[in-house]
């Protein structure tokens, strides 16, 4: 029997998601630890994304098991799917910050109390990821890439959720920017002994920000490992991955040979 | 058998599109009797679809008030029954002009809008992101919408209404030799409440219909800028196929016996 220490914080057993002809998901298996950064690599297209969201209770799984804190988690519904999700941030790839609301209102968005109150605490937020005050009255529109990333990040953390999603955080970002959000992720993680699941293909971003990683191919992880390990690892889709190399198993989505 | 399968599959098709509809209005209708409510999102939705939209509709109620008179001035006078213009006119305009020319002028600049917007919203994950702060896409995008259509619509038909028996008045008394205060007094005595009751319901369904088709194709938008494209394209011609259909259904049922 294990110890409540051994618990994962989130796991995920045999998940399967089909979109038509296509198994994207294909049993996977993952397990993260609490206050532990995994980064999820793969190619475009393998299915990282819909992992996050079907955990999140965005896209229904197929079959399989979804476990926060050990609790089965799919197919919540109404409060018990709210108090789910309560428990997760998260930075989307494009940051996926509102339009018609300046900045301020997009970082406090879930915060409660009055206007005041979830001003100040978006100006805190967003200190804490490096933006002054002054761009709390901004909209998203008037911000350079990197901010809205930024922003979207002190979003993502506002709440102070257990558990925290970065959807290609350095996506669309010039190395030095990258550098800076990598940087900002690993100090959160730390600070904050926040859970985090990072997927991206950008390597830079894993020796950042990882803890562990683990690699999806084929709907499945076909490895996972600790960041020291990787480039010592002898998986030949690991290998091909990390290189870059456009020779090996890996053939990417609609390129035949 | 292949005309008998591919008319099957198109009826099939057709149904299922109709209960996602259904589906899609009858949550939507749910949320608004539920709370939380977001009054700021209401109150902002009635000032961008009436008030922004007052222009559009007064000009358009103006301009054909004015053709109506005249059509219905050399159309009498050919069997000495020019008098009739003013009860004609105002018939016309509040029964039918008033409310379907307003109900099309605001499907064109509003339907469209809505699907622009929210679709630009799913295809950037703004929607994921609302869901992920735990807040209902249906009642702070949707359920405003809707309400603020139907409740703004009529008030707006109200004031094209008016334009439209002003414009009538206008070109009668500048152009067609009408004594102004026989006119306005004829207008009055053929103006019955029944006309009003029914352009006011119209209104309202009117902007019900607007509403939901816009937030219905915006809000399953995909396949990124074509989709979003396409969606407004789909809002604004399903939008004018079901405001006639409405209009001529209400006709039928307040007028028909």
């Amino acid at each position: 029997m294990s110890s409540p220490r051994a618990m994962p914080r989130l796991e995920l057993a045999g998940v399967k998601k089909r979109f038509g002809a296509r198994q994207v998901l294909d049993g996977v298996d993952l397990a993260v630890m609490p206050g532990e950064s995994l980064v999820i690599i793969g190619g475009s297209g393998t299915g990282k994304s819909v992992t996050l969201k079907c955990i999140l209770g965005l896209i229904p799984i197929d079959a399989g098991a979804i476990r926060v804190d050990g609790g089965d988690v799919v197919g919540l519904k109404g409060a018990a799917l709210d108090a789910h999700r309560a428990r997760f941030g998260m930075l989307f790839q494009g940051g996926a910050l509102f339009d018609s609301l300046p900045v301020w209102r997009n970082v406090s968005f879930a915060l409660g109390g009055s206007a005041a109150d979830r001003k100040a605490a978006a100006i805190d937020n967003l200190a804490r990821v490096g933006l002054g005050a002054e761009v709390a009255d901004l909209r998203p529109s008037e911000l350079s890439g990197g901010m809205q990333k930024r922003v979207a990040l002190a979003r993502a953390i506002a709440a102070r959720p257990p558990i925290i999603f970065f959807d290609e955080p350095t996506a669309g970002l010039d190395p030095i920017t990258a550098a800076v959000i990598n940087r900002l992720i690993r100090e959160l993680v730390s600070d904050l002994k926040i859970t985090a699941l990072t997927i991206t293909h950008d390597m830079a971003s894993v020796r950042h920000v990882a803890d562990r990683v683990a690699m999806l191919h084929g709907g499945r992880i076909i490895w996972q490992g600790p960041l020291a390990a990787l480039d010592g690892c002898d998986n030949p889709y690991v290998r091909q991955f990390i290189t870059g190399s456009p020779d090996g198993p890996i053939q990417p989505l609609g390129v035949k040979r | 058998m292949t005309a008998l399968v591919a008319i099957g599959s198109a009826v099939i098709a057709a149904l299922a599109a109709i209960g996602r509809l259904a589906r899609f209005a009858g949550t939507a209708l749910l949320r608004l009797v539920q709370p939380p409510w977001y009054p700021a999102q209401i109150a902002q939705q009635m000032w961008l679809i009436g008030w922004l939209s007052l222009p559009v509709v007064g000009l358009t109620a103006l301009f054909t008030g004015s053709a109506l008179a005249q059509q219905i001035f050399i159309g009498g006078s050919r069997f000495n029954a020019a008098s009739t213009v003013p009860a004609v006119t105002v018939i016309g305009v509040v029964r039918e002009l008033g409310p379907v020319l307003g109900g099309l002028m605001v499907a064109g600049r509003v339907a469209s809008a809505m699907a622009a917007e929210l679709g630009t919203m799913r295809v950037t994950e703004q929607i994921d992101a609302l869901v992920t702060l735990r807040t209902d896409p249906f009642r702070w995008l949707v359920a405003p919408r809707i309400l603020a259509a139907v409740l703004v619509m009529p008030a707006l038909v109200l004031v094209s209404n008016a334009l439209g028996v002003a414009g009538g008045w206008l070109l009668a008394t500048q152009r067609l030799g009408f004594n102004s205060a026989q006119y306005l007094a004829t207008t009055a005595r053929y103006l019955e409440a029944d006309d009003v009751i029914s352009s006011l319901v119209k209104a309202a369904v009117f902007g019900f219909i607007i509403a939901v088709m816009g937030c219905y194709h915006g809000y399953h938008s995909g396949g990124g800028a074509a989709g979003v494209g396409r969606a407004t394209t789909n809002a604004v011609v399903s939008s004018f196929i079901l405001i006639l259909l409405a209009n001529l259904i209400i006709t039928v049922i307040v007028f028909g016996s």
